[in-house]
């Protein structure tokens, strides 16, 4: 387990330094949807990745946004498998907003086993193993330990899809939320989110209707590994593929969840 | 060193002031906080009272026929009316609910205004160690270094920041959520980032393309109305008439998008 998170570390590492020498320059933006925008940056981070960890785990799976977004969606199977957003918070590269990140996620019978996030512009590297902890930059993070909602900050994004059913249902959501949490955040990236539950510096995330399962797959097992919880907004267990996720601390999920509940 | 009454003194002075008080935020960052209610989810700390004392008793050691008006001083005793005397416009800690959760987006905002008008602005963000300065006519500068407001002029490629404040009646709500719905419809993307002096200097350095706000304290705003005039951009009311920053209500754009933005914002 070790081997594959020095490996995702190096990975990312890498794929970090071409993130950041292109954060402040010009970019040329292809649209994969009105306001689903790639760049050369997510597609060559991509290729370095899954070249670099083919190269040492030549048996494993990959599963990558951009790959996807080519040749379609790969089953994820039980084979160990590499899950990876090569840049999360896209919209926020294009505008040298500086909430952005590589995420790797390895899979194990599906299991999410090993995460690392990587902002290189704000230099944290968030990284975790199933069963050994989560860390910040080497240091060991727990999740928050605030039980009051009106007491906590959430964070949530408004996604991609601008047709007005879909629209409808987010602002209802948020405007419900509003009346029962603290605050609410919308930084643009949603590995980011789920290490911002990690290190209790928010307290609760949901997302409904993200790309995919390479949004969530690392930040599931460094908020897990940090003693939060992962899980599908209707209190469900979690579902990698699915495009849904919420996740807090322990002591949140009931009252969340009945929240977002009372906001269908 | 700078001619004393000079707006190059003003700067410097404010600036010496914004370390000194970002000193205090970022040894205070990590730790637990006493956390007060000004309101349900309005919050003051200690580290807010303490930057404010001190940003206030140094420039009025050297000023001291300088006005002030500070978000705590304002909390504990009201907000002092907006004269032509040169005035100190301070938030001491601007995304205190930040700083209580150790989400890294917090800062101290020191504006100037001289005959009303925002003159001197000074914003410090002592986690992400940026420093933004402007004076009236001289340009701004992040870290020292120029920066302009983005060059944008589709509404729809447009990256919009705005805040939920923090007044949770429901004609409040409804309002700030029904206007995000509308504009999701226009714009690129959404943030929300919980400093409103912060989200202006997102505008001055590009980052970000409109930004808008309804509730909050002039404190808010004086100091990053400079900086982002000297950018280059444009600081308004949401309905396109001047900006007035005792009013809570404010937008912030560069120049192309102004227009299409203050449409936009009509909704009804």
């Amino acid at each position: 387990m070790e081997d594959f998170l020095a490996a995702a570390v190096e990975a990312a590492r890498k794929a970090g330094e071409i993130i950041r020498a292109g954060f402040y320059g010009k970019k040329g933006v292809e649209h994969k949807g009105l306001v689903d925008l790639v760049t050369e940056t997510d597609k060559g981070c991509e290729e370095l990745i899954f070249t670099f960890l083919k190269q040492k785990f030549p048996d494993h799976k990959f599963i990558g946004e951009e790959t996807t977004a080519a040749l379609g969606p790969e089953e994820l199977t039980n084979e160990p498998t590499w899950i990876v957003d090569p840049l999360d918070g896209t919209t926020n590269f294009v505008h040298s907003f500086p909430f952005v990140c590589v995420s790797i996620g390895l899979t194990i019978q599906k299991v999410p086993t090993v995460g690392v996030v990587y902002n290189p512009i704000m230099d944290e590297l968030f990284t975790a193993i199933r069963g050994k902890g989560s860390f910040l930059n080497g240091n060991p993070i727990k999740a928050s330990s605030q039980t009051e909602l009106v007491k906590s900050l959430l964070a949530t994004e408004v996604g991609t899809k601008r047709d007005k059913p879909t629209m409808d249902d987010v602002t209802n959501r948020i405007k419900s939320l509003l009346f029962k949490v603290r605050s609410v955040r919308m930084g643009g990236s949603c590995a980011l989110n789920l290490c911002g539950i990690a290190c209790g510096r928010l307290d609760l995330t949901y997302e409904i209707g993200f790309g995919g399962a390479w949004d969530v797959a690392a930040g599931a097992v460094i908020v897990t590994e940090a003693g939060g919880l992962v899980f599908d907004p209707s209190g469900k267990d979690f579902d990698l593929t699915s495009q849904r996720v919420a996740a807090s601390n322990a002591f949140l999920k009931d009252a969340f969840v009945d929240t977002l509940q009372q906001s269908e | 060193m700078a001619q004393p009454g000079s707006v190059e003194d003003f700067l410097a002075k404010a600036l010496d002031a914004a370390k000194s008080a970002g000193e205090i935020i970022r040894s205070g960052f990590y730790e637990s906080k006493v956390v007060h209610h000004k309101g349900e989810v309005d919050l003051v700390t200690e580290t807010d009272k303490k930057c404010e004392q001190l940003i206030f008793d140094f420039l009025k050691q050297q000023y001291p026929n300088h006005k002030f008006i500070g978000e705590e001083t304002s909390a504990a005793c009201g907000t002092e009316e907006l004269t032509d005397d040169p005035t100190w416009i301070v938030d001491p800690v601007d995304g205190t609910t930040n700083f209580v959760h150790g989400f890294p987006f917090v800062c101290v905002s020191i504006g100037l205004t001289i005959g009303k008008i925002p003159t001197v602005g000074v914003v410090y963000n002592p986690i992400m160690n940026e420093l933004f300065t402007a004076v009236r006519g001289k340009g701004a500068f992040l870290n020292g270094e120029p920066i302009k407001v983005s060059s944008q002029n589709e509404l729809v490629k447009s990256l919009l920041v705005t805040e939920v404040g923090t007044k949770r009646d429901t004609a409040t709500v409804d309002a700030a959520t029904n206007r995000i719905n509308s504009l999701l419809f226009q714009v690129q993307a959404i943030r929300s980032c919980g400093s409103t002096a912060l989200d202006l200097c997102g505008i001055a350095c590009g980052r970000l393309d409109l930004f808008y706000q309804h509730g909050f304290g002039p404190w808010d705003v004086a100091a990053g109305f400079v900086i982002v005039t000297e950018a280059g951009g444009l600081v308004y009311d949401p309905t396109g008439k001047d900006a007035d920053i005792t009013i809570p209500q404010i937008a912030a754009s560069n120049p192309h998008l102004k227009d299409v933005f203050v449409k936009a914002l009509q909704w009804k």
